[in-house]
């Protein structure tokens, strides 16, 4: 059962491509093919409109919000070619910096884990990912993955951080010696792994088994178990979840959620990472979970015997 | 099945969806405009039915969208934790909860298992409790639509306790034969059909055999074995009726003599079993012998008393559920019936006839009868939208150690399972949330993640609230976490410019850069105010102000003020050129120390010594060399002549504290 308990009338002249929650959920942020960047306040079931930030010169396809130890922080990505990243100082959204280094349109930023400081990686239609890295005092460095898919890069997302070995307490002002990772999908039908080594970053694994465009890639918190998943979603209609078992990350096995029958677009999972949301070409998004025995089934909260843990999804089948 | 958000149109958009939290994001777009190509992908293709094999489930729109729509839906799972009414049946049952888990396991055997019944009737009065509470609302609700929810709650209150009831009895108490039907019949009188407020009305009336429910009461109460009420009802009726005196008297009679398990008595089922046959007997004979032929209303009860099947099941209406019917058929007719039997009297097919088809409900209480424990639980998750009800039984039922035998997979798995996303829940309530602290507690597998993950989430919206959750966090030694809140809170009171709070999360957090980024903006308050704020924190760092050295100046600085103030000023000297010797001053404050140190100098009484003196000019040269360095153009001319002033003063210093320190004494 669930219950719609705020709607919130955005007033974007035209598409809204992406809608996200603040670490919170107090406030909300939207891009529109209208280009602009909007922030509603939406506390106890209300909407106020924040901000509305102008500054790409077209459509917006995503944005993401940095956790909230660096303050208010929102990063937008656009057709415009250029990565905005917004800050809220004394009251008032600015523009805090402006990155113009992909020769094409891009798809899509994320933000790191917050214990690797204020990174955000950017997947670009030219190609190219790049990770801007926040240094003090206003500068940005940045560093390019020239040619990470070819034809395009539609998709990135982080691995969740786990800091490798011992978890000694280290003096404190030390950073513990992370090992980042992050997953990428492109328009070259791969999901690709990239490990950062020596201050440079490597393609560590390339997962192959999509037959077309990899549209969303998702990489699952961690629940403390030594295993890693991701989600891929394709034009080919496919979802994959990928798992990994060893903590070297060297060995990748896919399985099949579901085969649907037009693209699927965007794959996204919860903070928990029990379930995993779907939103397909078919105009539903579906949600799947991963019950007791290992086996994926879409859930439901309504019953009449199709839900449950045991809820039988095409070309799967479960025992009870 | 498909949750329908309303407003949105499938037929030409599609569904951009975005986990918030503790809510999700739903709202229109056509993803084939992305990543700026030609749109792959059908778009806009109107919505394609799927094979029926399907199960599709999730979110889709009604449709009832403008041409384009710009609204996004924040929509929420669980909306029972919201209801006001319900609050104290989470927060009671949590007492319980908390209370079972920390009992003693040593306990063993029989007074193990009167301490979980015990449990269990607690956690039932509370649901009661509820119920009542909920009743009221309704009652009392003036919107009508508000009055219709609080009755449905009321509804599914009343499901839930009848359900755990039946549990309590077969699977936490696992009432043996004998006791069994005895609480199975009490279970019937507590939930299914009012029958008390039908006998008093019947009662109060003037003639009461003459009342139309009359027959109607008395034999509800003979179905709910009930018989002493039911002889007392009859005596109305043998009043009124002269003719029926001696039929009546063998119905009393046979009635009064039924053989029931005492509780007092050290009967043994062999003994009741006996005597029961014996009396089944009996009533067999009158009843061939046609002794109630003239009264067809006696002659049924007497047929029911003999467990007659037809005889009941003619009393459907009054009878309403098929648990009834079977208890009722078990009383006459197989009172000792042992719990595996269960099954093959909980008839629910022959009671509804072909009529109706089962409801949830039924289906639960029918696994309940076949002991088939994890399908009761399955179908309770299943039925239910709130995990509070499931979850808590299941924890009891592990506790009954009633899981383990059980299919592998399950087991304390579902347990845990349950409770995790029962706590999960929880957690999108503003107060709600502390609830779920504790449950996730005992949740050995997952419990400490799923708690680190969701309590990050907790908006911290006052200070209060911050040093709440991270009191919980602590305890826990989740380190993490704390680091996380407090740089939160450091960042939020510097962007609200309130440097001491500011500082003090930043301490809390070890965080040495935030530390000294803030150190430094006191500085320079200091150096445009001339004053300090804060003075307490400051005054107060004790050895934390080792966490960086920007603050470990910020500290010992203002130790200076605080030694001249005291009028200390051999020792203010000496901290304040050590403050530069030790290069503990950054270089930029250097001036301003020097500065400081100018009222020093002036003094009545000579503060420096000669070396002391010496090593102040060199830092002022060092200081002025590194200057002209950099500086090319003339100097601004306030630094000019607070340089010039330094010199005169550390000269004359310097002159004045040769002669002291050359003068002999005497």
């Amino acid at each position: 059962q669930v219950s719609v308990i705020n709607t919130v009338d955005t007033s974007h002249e035209d598409m809204i491509h992406d809608a996200q929650m603040d670490y919170y959920g107090t406030r909300l942020a939207t891009c529109s093919s209208d280009r602009s960047v909007k922030i509603f306040d939406v506390r106890n079931g209300g909407q106020i409109l924040i901000a509305d930030l102008r500054g790409h010169e077209g459509p917006v396809w995503q944005v993401a919000w940095a956790h909230p130890m660096y303050g208010n922080i929102l990063a937008s990505c656009s057709y415009d070619r250029k990565v905005i990243i917004w800050k809220e100082e004394n009251g008032t959204w600015e523009k805090t910096y402006e990155y113009t280094g992909h020769d094409s349109s891009v798809n899509s930023v994320c933000w790191a884990p917050h214990d690797y400081g204020l990174i955000l990686a950017c997947g670009s239609s030219d190609g190219a990912i790049s990770l801007l890295s926040y240094t003090g005092d206003g500068q940005w460095e940045v560093k390019k993955i020239s040619n990470a898919h070819t034809i395009g890069c539609n998709a990135v997302s982080w691995a969740p951080a786990v800091v490798p070995g011992s978890l000694i307490e280290q003096p404190s002002g030390q950073k513990p010696n992370y090992i980042k990772r992050f997953a990428s999908g492109g328009c070259d039908n791969l999901v690709k792994i990239w490990k950062e080594e020596d201050g440079q970053w490597k393609e560590e694994q390339k997962l192959e088994a999509h037959s077309d465009w990899v549209r969303d890639v998702a990489w699952a918190p961690s629940i403390g178990l030594p295993t890693s998943t991701i989600a891929s979603c394709s034009q080919d209609g496919r979802v994959f979840i990928w798992t990994c078992d060893d903590a070297s990350g060297n060995s990748w096995s896919p399985k099949l959620l579901h085969k649907f029958n037009d693209v699927v677009w965007h794959v996204s999972w919860s903070i928990t990472a029990n379930i995993l949301a779907v939103s397909g070409g078919d105009n539903k998004v579906t949600l799947w979970k991963e019950s007791v025995d290992g086996l994926w089934a879409c859930i439901s909260d309504v019953n009449k015997g199709q839900g449950g843990v045991s809820a039988v999804a095409e070309g799967q089948q479960n025992e009870q | 099945p498909s949750q329908v958000v309303p407003g949105a149109d499938p037929s030409t958009r599609q569904l951009c969806f975005a986990w918030g939290p503790t809510e999700v994001l739903v709202c229109e777009t056509q993803f084939g405009r992305r990543g700026g190509f030609p749109s792959r992908g059908k778009v806009g293709s109107g919505r394609e039915l799927l094979p029926g094999a399907l199960t599709t489930c999730g979110v889709t729109g009604t449709g009832e969208g403008g041409p384009s729509s710009s609204h996004v839906f924040v929509v929420r799972k669980d909306p029972d934790i919201y209801i006001q009414t319900l609050r104290k049946l989470f927060n009671e049952s949590h007492g319980i909860f908390i209370g079972l888990q920390r009992s003693e396991e040593e306990l063993a055997g029989k007074s193990r298992k009167a301490q979980l019944v015990k449990v269990s009737k607690l956690y039932r009065s509370v649901i009661r409790a509820c119920m009542e509470d909920m009743h009221q609302a309704a009652v009392s609700a003036q919107d009508p639509a508000l009055r219709v929810q609080y009755s449905t709650q009321v509804s599914v209150l009343s499901a839930i306790e009848l359900i755990w009831n039946l549990c309590e009895i077969l699977f936490v108490e696992a009432a043996a034969a004998g006791p069994l039907l005895l609480r199975l019949l009490d279970w019937v009188r507590l939930h299914v059909c009012d029958v008390d407020n039908m006998v008093r009305e019947v009662l109060s009336s003037e003639a009461p055999a003459k009342h139309e429910l009359f027959w109607n009461v008395v034999n509800i109460l003979v179905l709910q074995g009930r018989l002493d009420e039911a002889r007392h009802l009859l005596s109305k009726e043998a009043s009124a009726d002269p003719t029926a005196v001696k039929m009546y008297k063998i119905l009393d009679d046979l009635m009064k003599k039924m053989p029931v398990l005492s509780v007092c008595t050290n009967q043994t089922l062999t003994e009741l079993e006996l005597k029961w046959q014996h009396w089944h007997e009996e009533c067999q004979r009158y009843l061939q012998d046609g002794t109630f032929a003239s009264n067809s209303h006696m002659e049924s009860i007497c047929k029911i008393l003999l467990g007659d099947e037809d005889a009941i099941l003619e009393k459907k209406e009054l009878l309403t559920t098929w648990y009834h019917f079977m208890v009722t058929r078990l009383l006459y007719s197989h009172p000792t019936v042992k719990p595996m039997e269960l099954r093959f009297y909980a008839q629910m097919d022959l009671f509804l006839g072909g009529q109706s088809s089962p409801e949830p409900l039924d289906m639960i209480l029918m696994a309940a009868f076949e002991f088939e424990i994890h399908q009761v639980i399955k179908e309770c998750s299943i039925a239910l939208s709130n995990w509070w009800f499931v979850a808590h039984l299941t924890d009891l039922l592990d506790h009954c150690k009633l899981l383990q035998s059980h299919n592998v997979y399950f087991g304390s798995n579902m347990r845990e399972f349950l409770l995790l996303e029962y706590a999960s829940g929880l957690f999108s309530h503003h107060s709600l949330w502390q609830l779920g602290v504790d449950y996730f507690d005992h949740c050995p597998g997952h419990g400490r993640v799923y708690l680190e993950l969701h309590i990050e989430r907790i908006p911290l919206n006052t200070e209060q609230k911050a040093l709440k959750v991270l009191r919980i966090c602590e305890q826990r030694q989740m380190q993490e976490q704390v680091r996380s809140i407090c740089k939160i809170m450091a960042m939020k009171a510097l962007r609200n410019s309130r440097l001491g709070s500011a500082l003090s999360w930043s301490i809390r957090a070890k965080d040495a850069a935030f530390a000294t980024l803030i150190s430094d903006r006191f500085l320079k308050d200091y150096c445009e105010r001339g004053c300090f704020s804060d003075l307490d924190l400051i005054d107060n760092l004790g050895s934390s102000m080792l966490l960086s050295d920007r603050l470990t100046f910020l500290g010992k600085y203002r130790e200076f003020h605080r030694l001249y103030e005291q009028k200390r000023f051999a020792e203010a000297a000496r901290l304040l050129l050590m403050l530069m010797t030790a290069h503990i001053a950054p270089c930029s404050f250097w001036m301003t120390l020097l500065t400081d140190a100018l009222p020093l100098l002036e003094q009545k009484e000579v503060v420096f010594s000669t070396e002391q003196t010496y090593e102040l000019m060199r830092c002022l040269e060092d200081l002025t060399a590194g200057k002209s360095e950099k500086k090319k153009v003339q100097d601004d001319g306030v630094e000019n002549t607070k340089v010039e002033m330094l010199r005169l003063a550390l000269a004359r210093n310097l002159a004045r504290v040769i002669i002291k320190e050359g003068t002999l004494d005497g």
